[in-house]
């Protein structure tokens, strides 16, 4: 077996990936830390050396994706030309990033108990604040600044709720959530607004 | 004397909840669910046959649904959408702060309720949504609505705005009843409702 130097800044997110691997396999609660220090190649100490336990593990991978994924969708926007197409992006991009997010589906179809505490009441707001401020400066070239708060938040708050009834595709349907944005969405966020 | 196996159902589930509002739901057991309905632990496994769990899981969406059909008695009187979004909305935040048992649950086991708001929000929305469509008929018979609104469609985005709102009001204070006019005009019914006219 051959073994490769790792570089110290590429490790953490190896151990990082090695724990979304194995919770998107097992679940948060079979998950154990010899797992995550197996699957990234590295010893228990040393994955200890860098995140002092499963929870501040999580948190990272979580503060990592949530980084990631905020930032696709905001360059997904950023590559459109209008209001509606930019909001549109921010549905399809950011619900396609989530579903396509196997940890977070395992965790949200099975343990969801794990989850639901932070997407709901006073961590909610956290949440739907946090992703709001994230995503609001994709419509920045459209709308002032508080409209675009208000309207990154409503389209959070629409893909969590879609995103959370599985039975509905209304995220995967291009000409579904153009009526959705359209339709329902952007004719008040844009009243008296000149675009 | 027969009983209709309805009653038995719903004889249990409000001796469950009782139990809950005394013990808590960590403590409430299915002894003191036969002790406080007097009915036999074989008939309670006969309707509930996954026990304790299923037992409380089922109280917990039978309070739900009775906490949206009060929260629908107190805006039956509304005058049009917009007042009854608003008046629902202001008595949906402050009931789900009184109502004993989802305010333990939500306190101590969230993880009971959240499922019914959020993954398992398929029992929760088409009930808001049925509620919401003969509103959303009467304001599309008044010539209230814009062309081409689809009142199923139009239902449904409401109720899920609703359900999210209950669940995390996020930026709005609902004890604000400018930002909550502003946000049933806005967010709620702004591609619903025809724009009244205004100067600009």
């Amino acid at each position: 077996m051959s073994h490769v130097m790792l570089h110290q800044d590429i490790l953490p997110a190896r151990i990082l990936d090695g724990l979304l691997t194995c919770v998107g396999r097992v679940g948060l609660a079979k998950t154990t830390l010899d797992d995550v220090a197996r699957e990234a190649g590295c010893s228990r100490a040393t994955l200890y050396r860098h995140f002092p336990g499963k929870q501040p593990l999580l948190l990272a991978a979580v503060a990592r994706d949530a980084d990631r994924v905020t930032a696709d969708v905001v360059a997904a926007a950023d590559a459109t030309d209008t209001l509606a197409d930019a909001a549109g992006a921010v549905v399809t991009t950011g619900s396609s990033a989530l579903a396509g997010h196997r940890a977070l589906v395992f965790v949200l179809m099975v343990e969801p108990e794990a989850l639901l505490p932070y997407m709901s009441f006073e961590r909610g707001d956290a949440l739907l604040a946090n992703a709001a401020a994230r995503i609001a400066p994709a419509f920045a070239r459209f709308l002032p600044a508080d409209r675009a708060l208000r309207l990154a938040e409503w389209l959070v708050r629409m893909s969590i709720s879609y995103l959370c009834s599985p039975e509905e595709n209304v995220l995967f349907d291009d000409a579904r959530v153009r009526t959705l944005v359209e339709d329902f969405v952007l004719p008040g966020l844009t009243q008296g607004v000149h675009q | 004397m027969s009983i209709d196996p309805l009653t038995v159902r719903d004889r249990l589930l409000e001796a469950t909840y009782v139990c809950v509002t005394r013990y808590g739901i960590a403590k409430t057991t299915v002894e003191d669910v036969v002790k406080q309905s007097g009915i036999s632990r074989a008939t309670i496994y006969r309707h509930f046959p996954g026990g304790r769990d299923e037992l409380l899981r089922e109280t917990v969406a039978w309070e739900l649904g009775r906490y949206f059909t009060e929260l629908a008695d107190f805006v039956a009187g509304a005058t049009d959408l917009a007042d009854l979004l608003e008046r629902g909305l202001v008595h949906a935040r402050q009931s789900i702060r009184r109502h004993e048992v989802l305010r333990k649950m939500l306190d101590t086991e969230p993880e009971r309720l959240l499922p019914l708001l959020s993954t398992e929000s398929q029992r929760t929305l088409p009930f808001i949504a049925a509620f919401l469509h003969p509103y959303l008929q009467r304001e599309a018979d008044a010539g209230r609505l814009r062309p081409g609104v689809d009142i199923d469609t139009a239902a449904d985005y409401l109720a899920r705005g609703i359900l999210s709102l209950i669940g995390s009001p996020g930026r709005w204070d609902f004890d604000d009843p400018t930002q909550v006019k502003d946000l049933v005009q806005t967010e709620l019914l702004g591609g619903i409702s025809r724009v009244k006219q205004s100067g600009c």
